[in-house]
């Protein structure tokens, strides 16, 4: 049974083994040497001098909480503001559903980068979130730089674009998952006398778990992920504040004049992203999705 | 009744109002995209005097504005762009296809290949880029758009393999065996029998495939970085550093990168949240 299959997935195959086997090996390989082509001519190997380097390179150490704490910001907000939008978006008394949900794909299918251009210009200096804030006689705020009187609080402007941005997503998931309630769950609920509240925080929610479950997953992932508007808003910055730990691979393995750059370093860092992507892809794998009894029934 | 009445009003106008507060900064972009120069900075959303010269300048002729510098027209990034995502959604959806039949009616490569296949989508890109900018430097691949189309796989495979998945899974078998009873091989019965079957799933996960390769952004920048392969999204970026003060052109060239994507999101948004979570959610 197992074989006759392989031709079909053989194609798949051997174009994955070239574009993550072979990389995943030479990132390993990587691991224990040095390279910087700005500076060397030749891969060195250094044996466990990366390890070390990690281990005291306070920077590496800042930009793996900064990630955490945006992923602690950014995932919490969009699932809360997401739930209550989709319990509003599933709401029986609301009209012109169709057309709503249309208008709340517009963020999550702009590409990241460009909404990083626009929020860019509406957090600019003299940009349009200014100017209104100074026409309603509040202060204006250097948005990019140090928001509120603290330069960390730039996290938290980046942690604005990732919520608007994915917000809707959580929204429209947890709305299908509302919507694939039976309907006579519903109906048994309501002729037993149960009020609109009651109906959600007794049967719409635990029904919507497993759903709420999956998206805060691709959450979880993709805040790993998050590269592009860091990119255009801050680059990093101020100093090193919005430097995550994907950002922080980026400086020390792509942006060779940078401190500590070095393509060893950089794949150690790599493998410390792996890692923590691979707790949370492992956890999630076999406690939630149950992949086999998915495809192939039980 | 009455009550009824006024909590569909109070409802109907909250969800409205929220939808429409929440896309004003997008709204102030395509509004900045159709102002005169005077105009940019404003915090407006609807232009006093509306005009098509910044799509203009962004399309065809590139823009001269002396000391803040000029840029040259985005038609070759839009047709890089174009090419990349247009080969990659063909190709990928394809492959997705080809595999996710052989898993689903085969049980091709066991439990532990789809795991694996699914676990891509989980990988950071930035962890591999770096060998493959090696990789395609070796091969002469490096600034390409073949470079870019022979890469993207990495982000669309495990997509469009899995949205494959789910409709092969609800296409019965029933054809299929009668078409091998009559003499089909696998193949032929895999793709005269149920691929047709699967024509509007497979239609639907090239769109993925095309919206993901359209906007990705980390991958043209570590691996074409020259004119020649520079997609919209990179070229935006690129924009954006340098002559940033240009606001109406910039605004346009973004609505330029993003209509193509946000319009066929929409066009196929029965789908989309079924894509995202790689069927996970329905």
């Amino acid at each position: 049974m197992r074989t006759r299959g392989t031709q079909f997935i053989a194609p798949t195959l051997i174009l994955l083994i070239v574009l993550v086997i072979y990389p995943t090996i030479y990132l390993y390989y990587m691991v224990f040497h040095s390279f910087n082509p700005l500076f060397e001519v030749a891969v060195r190997f250094v044996g466990l001098q990366n390890f070390t380097t990690f281990l005291n390179d306070p920077d590496a150490h800042y930009s793996i909480f900064a990630m955490l704490v945006l992923m602690s910001v950014t995932v919490p907000t969009q699932i809360v503001l997401g739930t209550l939008l989709a319990i509003l978006f599933t709401s029986p008394y609301l009209k012109g559903k169709v057309v709503l949900r249309s208008i709340m794909l517009i963020p999550l299918s702009i590409p990241a980068i460009i909404i990083g251009l626009n929020w860019k210009m509406i957090f600019f200096s003299y940009g349009p979130l200014n100017s209104f804030l100074e026409a309603v006689g509040l202060p204006t705020q250097p948005w990019l730089s140090a928001p509120f009187g603290s330069t960390f609080n730039t996290i938290f402007v980046l942690a604005v674009l990732d919520v608007w941005q994915w917000t809707p997503f959580v929204a429209l998931a947890v709305a299908s998952g509302i919507e694939g309630i039976p309907s006579y769950v519903r109906e048994a609920a309501e002729i037993d006398g149960a009020s609109r509240l009651q109906m959600i925080r007794h049967i719409v929610l635990p029904l919507s778990k497993t759903v709420i479950v999956i998206v805060l997953f691709f959450r979880i992932i993709d805040s790993l992920k998050l590269f592009d508007i860091i990119y255009m808003l801050t680059a990093g910055g101020p100093g090193n504040i919005t430097t995550t730990l994907p950002f922080y691979i980026y400086k020390v393995g792509f942006t060779l004049t940078a401190p500590k750059a070095d393509l060893g370093y950089a794949a150690l860092l790599a493998v410390v992203l792996l890692m923590i992507a691979t707790v949370l892809v492992l956890l999630v794998l076999t406690r939630v999705l149950y992949v086999k009894r998915m495809i192939w029934g039980d | 009744m009455a009550r009824k009445g006024i909590l569909v009003m109070l409802v109907t106008l909250a969800a409205w109002l929220f939808s429409i507060i929440y896309l004003l900064p997008f709204v102030w972009m395509v509004g900045t995209s159709f102002k005169p120069i005077g105009e940019w900075g404003l915090p407006t959303l609807i232009p006093n005097q509306v005009t098509l010269n910044n799509y203009y300048e962004v399309l065809v002729t590139g823009g001269v504005y002396g000391v803040r510098g000029h840029f040259p027209p985005i038609m070759r990034y839009l047709i890089n762009s174009l090419t990349i995502s247009i080969t990659v959604a063909v190709v990928t959806s394809l492959l997705g296809a080809l595999t996710a039949y052989g898993i689903v009616r085969f049980m091709a490569g066991g439990t532990f290949f789809v795991n694996w296949i699914l676990s891509l989508r989980m990988i950071p890109p930035v962890v591999i880029l770096y060998p493959l900018v090696v990789m395609t430097k070796t091969v002469g691949l490096y600034n390409t758009t073949a470079g870019l189309i022979m890469v993207y796989p990495v982000i669309t495979l495990p997509i469009t393999t899995w949205f494959m998945i789910g409709t092969f899974k609800s296409i019965p078998r029933e054809t299929e065996e009668a078409a091998l009873i009559d003499g089909c091989t696998h193949f032929q019965a895999f793709y005269r029998v149920s691929l047709p079957q699967a024509a509007i799933g497979l239609a639907a996960s090239a769109i993925f495939a095309f919206i993901f390769s359209w906007s990705e952004f980390l991958i043209p920048l570590l691996l074409a970085p020259g004119e020649a392969a520079m997609p919209l999204t990179v070229f935006a970026a690129y924009f954006s550093n340098q002559y940033g003060i240009l606001w109406g052109p910039l605004s346009a060239a973004a609505v330029i990168t993003a209509i193509p994507v946000t319009a066929t999101a929409i066009a196929i948004q029965k789908y989309l949240i079924r894509g995202l979570t790689l069927g996970f959610v329905r």
